[in-house]
């Protein structure tokens, strides 16, 4: 009950129980408010002066017999909120009830006032009610509260209309009786002044208390009320209303004058106070109707409106509708009053006339009292949220949202777009100046692209008809459904063309979307492994002009080869026994099928079939000239056939001067010794290679040696037979052909054509014979000269017999008288070597001696 | 001659492939040291363990005395195992005939 008591600052929203004690209407009856209430009081500013405040003991000659009231304790949880705009109905029948019970005309009165401040707790907390509910009161009847929305699409705050199920055709209602009274407030009858009316006067006190910036009279006008009982307020009604009305003539003629619709709306945040005062007033009128409609204003879904609304936005809209309330809208959020309510406002909004709790019973009041406070919960909740509302205009979501979908279709693309108006189809500028326009497309056939289907079509029909509907803002929302669906569809129907190739680009452009993003770096690996040896296998193609490296590469192989044959011989099976034993005959097909391809890849090796170019030695030959090459040819020929190996002899033969050991040892008596290494080459040489060539020589046919002394006569005979490599290939030769003839082998033919060979060879090697010897007489190493002389004179005719003598008499001479003169063993050793050639030609150097 | 041919055994897959092209050739190894070696590689392994004969081996020496000065000592080996760890450089020589 103690006015005193109520803290506004600490008024906890959801506390249920407060309703009663802060009967607003029961705080004006209490004398011992005076000091609380000053503030509020100061706010009226003229109400305060004509009031006697100075003692309780008027306050029933003021407020009418509070006693009445008191019968009942209000207590100090009277919850403001018990009024809301959700509970309609429960309120209309709380109104209802109470307008029963009541059984003066007062209580119809009442009935108002209590709306009345429902009302004002709707619009309480955003100041946008106000503007809102200014636009009841218009002398439009037929507006049905929206028309603010009607004229641009603001979806989102209609939107709960539906959400609190209250059918905004009650609004309706409450503008159309509204309009009527608001005349009323002029009229001399003021006690008969309606609820807008009240708050028009309201409204003028509380520009007036903004201007002096006198802070919160509003508070502790509703905690007034705390004394009093729930009968009280109808008492003070009257007498408060008449304060106003008496306090604020001309403020309120003023209010009224400036616009009809505006004293309901700006009236309410001071409706608190003033409905106790009207309820006197009107006792004696019959303000039934007007209550009534009132009473259904709270109903309706204004609150949520409200809630959601944001204050700065909804005067905006008001200025842009053009509203009567321009001025007053403007000016009311920075009242002070306003402002205490605002934070009031985030406390339970809905005020339930007092009596009405009082008409209720216990069990109902408590559930009453439950549901409001979870009401007031929620709309708490719904107010922290509702903070950023509004930030954003309807138009300016509209916009956003326009863009992000042109982003969007943009994003996925249209595939059906081509010809010369793609760019055209696809701007979206051109697309809205067309619309706006009205203009054709320049090709009728050609279909807009779905960004202009969705939504472009949407946008210029919203510039026709669109408005017209009522349901306008849920049009808007459903039209943004529709618009993100059909991007979605375009979206999904379009072919999934990811990369568009352009021709004569050096790369893909690549669409990017949000389940894709677009690779900036589009790298493909070499795939080709082979690339990397590209280098190494170029350089091995120069090295064949003949360089050291690859010759090295080609006897590496030949090892590699050789390796690979002797491994392969070690695991050769044992011949079939019979032609039963199909499993080691199989075995043994397999090894020779092996065998051959490993020598196959020799022979490849050995590249005895590269033909070279003119002036170019064959590679074989190159290879014989390195000390592993010549090494590898005992090793080879063990694994060659016979035609293989015949066929090297030849190519040897054939190339006998192109042979290092040959070409690069030259010696004749005048010259000096070839070095170190070549020396130990041409030993070398005579080891590894010559053994082999006279084992193949020698399994060869006497046509065969014949044709290779013919070979060799095609070369230059002089320089090899200057060379020891050279001068011992002869001898073989001839020995070979000398053994032939003298194991009876040969065929007529074949002795013919070798005597034809054998004079030919003659002829071309008589010149040098006497320019073979290594060195002087007095070197010692000539033995090999003296056989190839011994193998000619073997076979030379009588004829050639005396030339051999002549060719080569003086060094037979010099070395006969040297041996006298060197040691016994020397001796015998020269004359030895010498013996061997005149022996052959049946003489012998005792005969010299 | 003319032809490429294609030496399928013959390629270079790994530097050691190199030095396998120089056996039975003769080399010049650099060793740490201050150290050379020169002479026909008979062998070698991954780790350039080689396999020497009739190497020459130089040794340069600083004098101690005069830093200018540098001496070098040449010893002879028939044949000579060298370890692969001290093994510097492996080059072709070239042969002179």
């Amino acid at each position: 009950m103690s006015f005193f008591g109520f803290d506004t600052s600490r008024h906890n929203p959801a506390a249920t129980g407060f309703s009663q004690a802060h009967n607003p209407f029961a705080g004006l009856s209490n004398r011992e408010d005076e000091g609380d209430a000053l503030e509020f009081e100061d706010t009226y500013d003229g109400l305060g002066d004509q009031l006697d405040e100075t003692g309780d003991a008027f306050n029933d000659d003021t407020f009418g017999d509070t006693t009445v009231f008191e019968s009942k304790p209000v207590g100090k949880d009277f919850d403001f909120f018990n009024t809301t705009a959700k509970v309609a109905n429960a309120i209309e029948e709380e109104h209802v009830r109470f307008t029963r019970q009541q059984p003066t005309a007062r209580s119809s009165q009442t009935v108002p006032q209590a709306a009345a401040p429902a009302a004002f707790q709707h619009h309480a907390p955003g100041s946008s009610s106000y503007g809102h509910y200014s636009q009841l009161p218009p002398s439009k009847p037929a507006r049905t509260g929206y028309e603010k929305y009607s004229s641009e699409p603001v979806a989102e705050l209609q939107v709960d209309a539906a959400l609190w199920g209250v059918a905004p055709k009650k609004q309706t209602q409450a503008a159309v009786p509204s309009a009527s009274p608001a005349p009323m407030a002029a009229a001399p009858a003021r006690k008969i002044l309606s609820l807008e009316e009240v708050e028009a006067q309201m409204r003028a006190q509380a520009k007036k208390t903004s201007q002096q910036a006198t802070p919160s009279p509003a508070p502790p006008v509703a905690a007034v009320p705390s004394g009093s009982q729930t009968q009280v307020p109808p008492m003070h009604y009257d007498q408060a209303y008449q304060f106003a009305q008496h306090g604020q003539p001309a403020q309120h003629a003023d209010t009224t004058g400036h616009d009809q619709g505006a004293p309901a709306g700006h009236g309410h945040p001071i409706t608190i106070l003033q409905r106790p005062t009207s309820k006197p007033a009107a006792s004696p009128q019959p303000p039934t109707q007007p209550a009534a409609h009132a009473r259904q204003q709270p109903s309706g879904p204004i609150h949520p409106t409200q809630i959601l609304q944001n204050p700065n936005r909804l005067s905006g809209d008001a200025a842009r509708v053009g509203m009567h309330q321009q001025s007053p809208h403007g000016s009311y959020p920075g009242h002070p009053i306003h402002r205490q309510q605002g934070s009031f406002s985030q406390q339970p909004q809905i005020i339930t006339h007092p009596s009405q709790l009082s008409q209720l019973n216990e069990e109902e009041k408590a559930a009453y009292l439950d549901q409001e406070a979870k009401r007031a919960k929620r709309n708490h909740k719904i107010f922290l949220m509702s903070r950023d509302n509004g930030i954003m205009t309807p138009q300016d979501k509209s916009f956003v949202t326009r863009i992000q979908l042109q982003q969007l279709v943009a994003a996925t693309g249209n595939p059906n777009e081509h010809g010369t108006d793609e760019s055209l189809t696809e701007d979206f500028y051109y697309q809205v100046h067309s619309q706006i326009q009205g203009s054709q497309r320049q090709n009728p056939n050609q279909p807009l692209n779905n960004f202009a289907q969705t939504y472009l079509y949407q946008t210029g029909s919203r510039q026709g008809g669109m408005r017209r509907h009522h349901r306008g803002p849920e049009n808007h929302m459903q039209r943004m459904e529709q618009q993100v669906q059909r991007a979605v569809e375009a979206a999904k129907n379009k072919p999934k063309n990811k990369q568009l190739v352009i021709e004569g680009s050096l790369g893909k452009i690549s669409f990017s979307n949000a389940k894709t993003p677009k690779p900036l770096l589009n790298i493909k690996r070499a795939e080709n492994p082979t690339e990397a040896h590209r280098p190494s296998s170029a350089h091995r193609h120069i090295d064949h002009v003949g360089d050291r490296k690859s010759d090295l590469r080609s006897i590496e192989s030949i090892y590699t080869t050789l390796m690979k044959m002797e491994d392969h011989d070690r695991v050769m099976p044992p011949p079939p026994a019979n032609d039963a034993d199909t499993e080691a005959i199989q075995t043994f097909v397999a090894w020779n099928s092996e065998a051959q391809i490993l020598n196959n890849q020799l022979w490849e090796s050995l590249r005895i079939h590269d033909h070279p170019d003119n002036g170019v030695v064959h590679p074989f030959i190159i290879l014989l000239s390195y000390t592993k090459g010549m090494k590898a040819m005992q090793r080879v020929s063990r694994h060659l056939t016979h035609e293989q190996r015949t066929t090297i002899l030849t190519l040897i033969l054939v190339n006998l001067d192109s042979l290092d050991v040959v070409r690069g040892a030259q010696v004749t008596p005048d010259s000096p010794q070839p070095n170190a290494a070549m020396r130990e080459n041409v030993e070398l040489f005579i080891v590894a290679v010559m053994s082999t060539l006279f084992n193949i020589l020698n399994e060869l046919d006497l046509d065969l040696v014949a044709g290779m002394l013919g070979l060799v006569c095609s070369r230059n005979v002089d320089v090899i037979a200057k060379s020891r490599v050279g001068a011992s290939m002869l001898t073989m030769i001839l020995s070979r052909a000398e053994i032939i003839k003298h194991g009876g082998g040969g065929s007529e033919q074949a002795w013919h054509s070798w005597d034809v060979t054998h004079t030919q060879f003659f002829d071309l090697i008589e010149p040098s014979l006497p320019h073979t010897f290594p060195g002087p007489v007095t070197t010692s190493d000539d033995i090999y000269v003296w056989q190839l002389l011994a193998a000619l004179g073997i076979g030379a005719s009588p004829d050639q017999q005396q030339r051999l003598v002549l060719a080569v008499k003086d060094r037979v001479m010099d070395t006969v008288a040297l041996s006298k003169t060197l040691p016994q063993d020397l001796a015998a050793q020269r004359l030895q070597n010498v013996n061997l050639f005149m022996r052959s030609i049946g003489l012998d150097v005792e005969l010299l001696q | 001659m003319a032809e490429p041919r294609d030496e399928t055994s013959g390629t270079v897959s790994e530097p050691l492939d190199l030095v396998r092209l120089l056996l039975d050739e003769v080399v010049c190894v650099k060793l740490r040291g201050d150290r050379e070696l020169k002479g026909r590689l008979h062998a070698y392994d991954s780790h350039c363990n080689l396999v020497l004969g009739d190497v020459e081996e130089t040794i340069y020496v600083v004098d101690e005395e005069d830093e200018e000065d540098v001496k070098t000592i040449s010893k002879k080996s028939e044949m000579l195992f060298v370890r692969g760890d001290s093994v510097v450089l492996i080059s072709p020589q070239t042969v002179s005939f």
